[in-house]
């Protein structure tokens, strides 16, 4: 039953594929129907217990079942896809807009697939389909060809990652015999410490962490919904899912909680600062994205899945709104330049509602994502103050660029809109937005206990942290405030914009990985052609001389070839004599056969 | 049964290379009928084939003396290795006889030559006597050669000799070791299950290990592995679609089925010895087929290599499986099921992937992946289908490359963990060249040249829908494949009575 969650988004995926319904208004209902189905099958799911399984073979099971962390993201990712595949369904281009569509779906399936996995080749199967399902995505627009390198840039990227979960899985296998979650508890020694450190890479791949943050940018190439959806609930969120998940595996290992708070924080200080840099909306919110899953990575290292997945659904709940508002913004003044936007006056609903989504980022109480980066903040505290301070830096960057998105995109300006959106997208928004509100909920203590409860421990604020916290909100939203005010364009010219496009990382990449690569491929194929294939050259040349001599090579070889046979049947010296005793009529009768078809159907070949 | 998958397609190759009245439909037809037969009885006798414990190894097994001094004899037989590969290729002899090919008036002789083909190939995997192994391997070449030299396009002549000069080589230094090693047997028997039982060559270091250099040697150049490779991109370059497809997709797999057949299975502990520098040759090969392809600009070159890339999966499968005498059981299992499902699965997608090079070879004459854009507007079945091919390709789980190649990776890994490790790097290698490839062709602006490209037609959506099928199937639901191939594989590797 369980597997439902995955199947059914699949099955409509294909469905439209092959019936190729036109008319937004189907699809928009079409993919909602299936999201709300999906999502309550996750409830249903969730509250009955449901597993699932299927044999592959004698030693391969796919399992799946749901704990309390993963109910969690199951329901989350139906329930925030919903709104922004109705959201693209009116607002993106005509043309392919089925194909999207479905792409979108099968794109939730991947994902559910990979959030039920109760084993490691499950988890790679969904993991993998993500990365697929992403790259067509990001590649939607495939007849301007910088949109597909983008999206094989991410997913080459990622599937570097990928390989730490291979790893992951042969170690899985070497150690128990299996690969279930379950089984991994019996794991101990330099294979556990490999599986580790494979789903770490993996999973660091997945969520856009440092060093592998810049695919997240080439990424911003897709539409706006992808986006929305890319980093809401799909995708980057499966990195961080997956450290919460297998956190009870993976915890005992010494230097895991390090390793992990030691990327989580250098990609949520260095993103931090490119968000701030940026001058491109999306780009802004993509180098934001990877700052939050770094406070995510954070959560687990010290010990705390459950403030991981909880930072993870208030993250899905509010980037998904404000990459939708982008796109309202960015359909409007044809760029995501942030410096050309400010429809405050002209959209002040949107704007109103885009609020709520950049307060949340902000980290302003009493909104729920406030609640869960002050739970992060706590956790990082039971590693040292200094670590707590890091943490509350990290979200006065937030405040910094959240206020500056908000103030660019939806800030009172003289742009006039040129025309208001429709229905459907004004309501998508203010669905997230509603969500996001009701999300502050965490805040009540009986619904806080509740969760705790349910998801494991919360960690509770002390009072001084929160202080540092509040204060360093305070003075981001100042200072984000002064940078609108000040330098209206910043990012897009000189040094900052050059450490705006994530600090250099690209191309640091590009050098270190893309260029040696294909130099390192064009090598080997000129030493193939030259080194390699000069003997079989030389024979070849030789053939040709001997056919010129011969005439035909057909009747050449019609004669060689048995002739080469016997001579070498005839080597075999001593041994052979044995063969002759008696039969030799046999034999020579068997040979004179063989060689009389052969030269008949060699001869036939010439002809022909 | 199985003797007539074998004949069945030899006579029909007689009869249309000696009745002069048929023409090119009604050749084509025929064929395609005949071929479908060795498809239908295989089936078959999957159907019936026991996988269960204590079933025997070998089944459906046919007898009739031959030259009984010698020990030579018709023996045909199948264990699930061989039924698996065999039902593949005789899948893939139907499509891609069916498939629309340019016979350049010569119809009758074409579709003689892919019988003639198809009958020997299936005796490669069907025969259980070493001496008419070795009889059909060879004339798989000689098929092969006409094929390419006949029907080719390009330097098609110097490509086909430097394909059969190349090959015979190989086989040649096979014919050594497959005399060395009968002549060693008393009484003289070239029964492969007798040879399996009496693995002739278990005392003997030194003739042993020469022994397996010859049998390498030969399989190699077949398989092909680095550095005895270059003669298969230029035949597949300059190779009609459907020979390619064949080539790559039966002959191939001719080389890691021979290594499991005899030397894998004939002389164990001399393979265990040497199964290391097998893995390694393996995987350089991983490394270098998946590195030169991602240079190609020619697309059936870059295909070309990518086969060297998965054959190398394969043979480190083989290598992983047949490392040890005793232990690591259930990874070796794995490795070689993994293995053999790589032969199955590369056989559908390359067969795929060179079928559909046929189709941009038949629209516009061109391989260069450069002169290719924007198809996805005029193409978009082409598109979709060269798609999945390539995922599949590129291991993409859901498809049938991923469940070879997880299953090859994990069981190796048990066995040469640092090879598992290294030759991991080969998947995103692959990655990186299929989608560079897709984009190409597919992406981007298209060209007005290009404006009227026409889309796949009926028959070739229909021949690439049936192999794609399967693809999805293997990856999606492999548990009837697997359990075919496990029962074998359960034998194979718990040599020592341990399963």
């Amino acid at each position: 039953m369980l597997w439902l969650l995955a199947i059914v988004p699949f099955v409509v995926a294909a469905g439209l594929a092959v019936a190729r319904p036109r008319e937004r208004r189907h699809l928009a209902y079409t993919a909602a129907g299936t999201l709300a189905l999906t999502l309550v099958l996750a409830l249903a799911a969730a509250i009955e217990g449901w597993s699932a399984g299927l044999v592959w073979g004698p030693m391969l099971r796919l399992q799946a079942e749901l704990v309390p962390l993963s109910a969690v993201v199951a329901t989350t990712i139906p329930a925030v896809a919903l709104p922004i595949t109705l959201y693209a369904a009116v607002h993106e281009d005509q043309r392919g807009i089925t194909r999207l569509i479905a792409l979108l779906l099968a794109f939730v399936g991947a994902m559910e697939l990979l959030v039920i996995a109760a084993d490691l080749l499950t988890l790679l199967i969904g993991w993998e389909l993500v990365g697929a399902c992403s790259w067509a995505l990001i590649g939607h627009h495939w007849r301007e060809a910088k949109k597909p390198a983008a999206g094989r840039y991410a997913f080459v990227m990622t599937r570097l990652g990928d390989l730490g979960l291979f790893v992951a899985a042969m170690a899985a296998f070497a150690g128990t015999g299996s690969f279930t979650y379950t089984a991994l508890a019996e794991l101990d020694g330099p294979l556990l410490e490999l599986l580790t450190a494979g789903i770490l890479i993996s999973a660091a791949a997945k969520s856009g962490q440092v060093p592998f943050a810049p695919w997240l940018f080439r990424a911003m190439e897709g539409p706006t919904s992808v986006s929305a959806l890319l980093h809401a609930a799909a995708m980057v969120a499966a990195g961080a899912f997956l450290l919460a998940r297998l956190h009870p595996v993976l915890g005992p290992v010494p230097w895991f909680g390090p390793a992990a708070m030691g990327i989580g924080l250098v990609t949520a200080l260095g993103g931090g600062v490119v968000a701030t840099l940026q001058a491109d909306a999306k780009k802004l919110l993509a180098a934001s994205t990877s700052a939050q899953f770094g406070l995510m990575f954070i959560a687990v290292g010290a010990g705390y899945p459950a403030v991981a997945v909880l930072h993870l659904v208030m993250h899905a709940a509010y980037k998904a709104l404000l990459f939708l508002a982008a796109g309202i913004a960015g359909e409007r003044t044809g760029s995501f330049e942030l410096a050309e936007m400010r429809y405050g006056r002209a959209l002040p609903g949107i704007a109103a509602v885009t609020a709520v989504g950049s307060l949340a980022l902000a980290g302003v109480p009493p909104l729920g994502g406030a609640a869960s980066k002050e739970a992060v903040i706590a956790a990082a505290g039971h590693s040292g103050p200094a670590v707590a301070v890091m943490v509350a830096i990290v979200g006065a960057l937030s405040a910094v660029y959240a206020t500056r998105f908000q103030l660019l995109t939806y800030g009172r300006g003289e742009r006039e809109a040129a025309r208001s959106p429709v229905r459907l997208e004004t309501a998508a928004l203010a669905a997230l937005a509603a969500a996001s509100l009701l999300l502050s909920a965490v805040w009540v203590p009986a619904v806080h206990s509740v969760a705790a409860a349910w998801l494991g421990e919360l960690s509770a604020s002390k009072v001084w942290e929160l202080v540092v916290s509040l204060l360093a909100v305070g003075v981001g939203i100042y200072a984000g405030r002064l940078l609108v005010l000040t330098y209206p364009a910043l990012g897009s010219t000189g040094s900052a914009a050059a450490l705006a496009d994530w600090l250099g990382l690209p191309a640091a990449v590009h050098m270190l990985i893309g260029r040696p690569a294909r130099a390192m491929a064009r090598a080997a194929a000129v030493l193939d052609d030259r080194a390699l294939d000069a003997l079989p050259r030389s024979a070849a040349v030789m053939g040709r001389h001997l056919a010129a001599l011969g005439g035909r090579f057909g009747e050449l070889l019609a004669d060689g070839l048995p002739l080469g046979l016997a001579q070498i049947v005839g080597l075999g010296g001593n041994d052979v004599r044995r063969m002759q005793t008696g039969m030799t009529q046999h034999y020579y009768a068997a040979m004179a056969v063989g060689t009389a078809v052969l030269t008949f159907i060699l001869l036939w070949g010439a002809w022909a | 049964m199985l003797t007539v998958a074998i004949v069945l397609p030899l006579v029909a190759a007689g009869v249309l290379a000696i009745y002069a009245g048929a023409g090119e439909r009604s050749a084509r037809w025929f064929a395609v009928a005949v071929s479908a037969v060795p498809l239908a009885l295989l089936t078959i006798v999957w159907l019936g084939f026991e996988t269960g414990r204590g079933a025997p190894t070998f089944q459906w097994v046919a007898e009739a003396p031959w030259i009984p001094t010698l020990g030579v004899g018709w023996r045909v037989g199948v264990d699930g290795i061989a039924l698996a590969i065999a039902t593949m290729s005789a899948l893939l002899f139907v499509a891609a006889i069916a498939w629309p090919a340019e016979t350049q008036g010569r119809a009758r002789q074409y579709y003689a030559w892919l019988l003639f083909l198809e009958g020997v190939s299936l005796g490669v995997f069907l025969v259980l006597d070493l001496l008419l192994f070795y009889v059909f391997f060879d004339l798989s070449l000689v098929g092969m050669y006409f094929l390419i030299g006949g029907w080719g396009h390009g330097d098609a002549r110097g490509a086909a000799l430097k394909f059969f000069v190349y090959t015979l080589a190989g086989s040649l230094a096979l014919l050594l070791a497959i005399l060395a090693l009968v002549l060693s047997t008393e009484p003289l028997t070239f029964d492969m299950r007798e040879l399996i039982a009496r693995q002739p060559l278990a005392g003997s270091q030194m003739r042993g290990g020469l022994v397996l250099l010859g049998f390498l040697i030969g399989f190699a150049i077949k398989t092909p592995l680095f550095p005895v490779h270059t003669w298969l991109p230029p035949a597949h370059v300059d190779a009609p679609a459907p020979a390619s497809a064949i080539l790559a997709g039966v002959l191939l797999k001719m080389g890691t089925y021979g290594l499991v057949r005899i030397p894998y299975a004939m002389m164990s502990a001399t393979f265990a010895r040497y199964a290391l520098v097998i893995g390694i040759v393996a995987v350089v090969s991983i490394l270098w087929g998946a590195l030169v392809a991602m240079a190609q600009r020619d697309l059936k070159r870059r295909i070309a290599y990518t086969s060297i890339n998965h054959m190398g999966y394969a043979v480190l499968g083989i290598a992983a499986a047949g490392a040890m005498l005793g232990g690591e059981e259930t990874a070796r299992r794995l490795a070689l099921t993994g293995a053999t499902v790589e032969m199955v699965a590369h056989g559908l997608i390359t067969g795929a992937l060179f079928l559909i090079s046929g189709s941009f070879w038949q629209r516009t004459a061109d391989y260069d992946l450069e002169h290719y854009g924007g198809l996805a507007g005029p193409a978009p079945r082409l598109t979709a289908t060269t798609t999945l091919a390539s995922f599949a390709s590129l291991g993409l789980p859901g498809l049938a490359g991923f469940v070879a190649e997880f299953q090859i990776f994990v069981g190796t890994f048990a066995v040469f963990p640092w090879l598992a490790a290294i030759g991991l790097i080969g998947i995103v290698i692959t990655a990186a060249l299929f989608l560079q490839m897709l984009q190409q062709l597919f992406a981007g602006p298209l060209p007005q040249r290009l404006a009227t490209f026409p889309d796949l037609g009926r028959i070739e959506l229909a021949v690439l829908t049936v192999l794609l099928a399967l693809v999805v199937i293997i990856g999606v639901y492999p548990a009837w494949l697997l359990a075919l191939i496990n029962s074998t594989a359960e034998i194979l590797v718990g040599g020592s009575g341990t399963h």
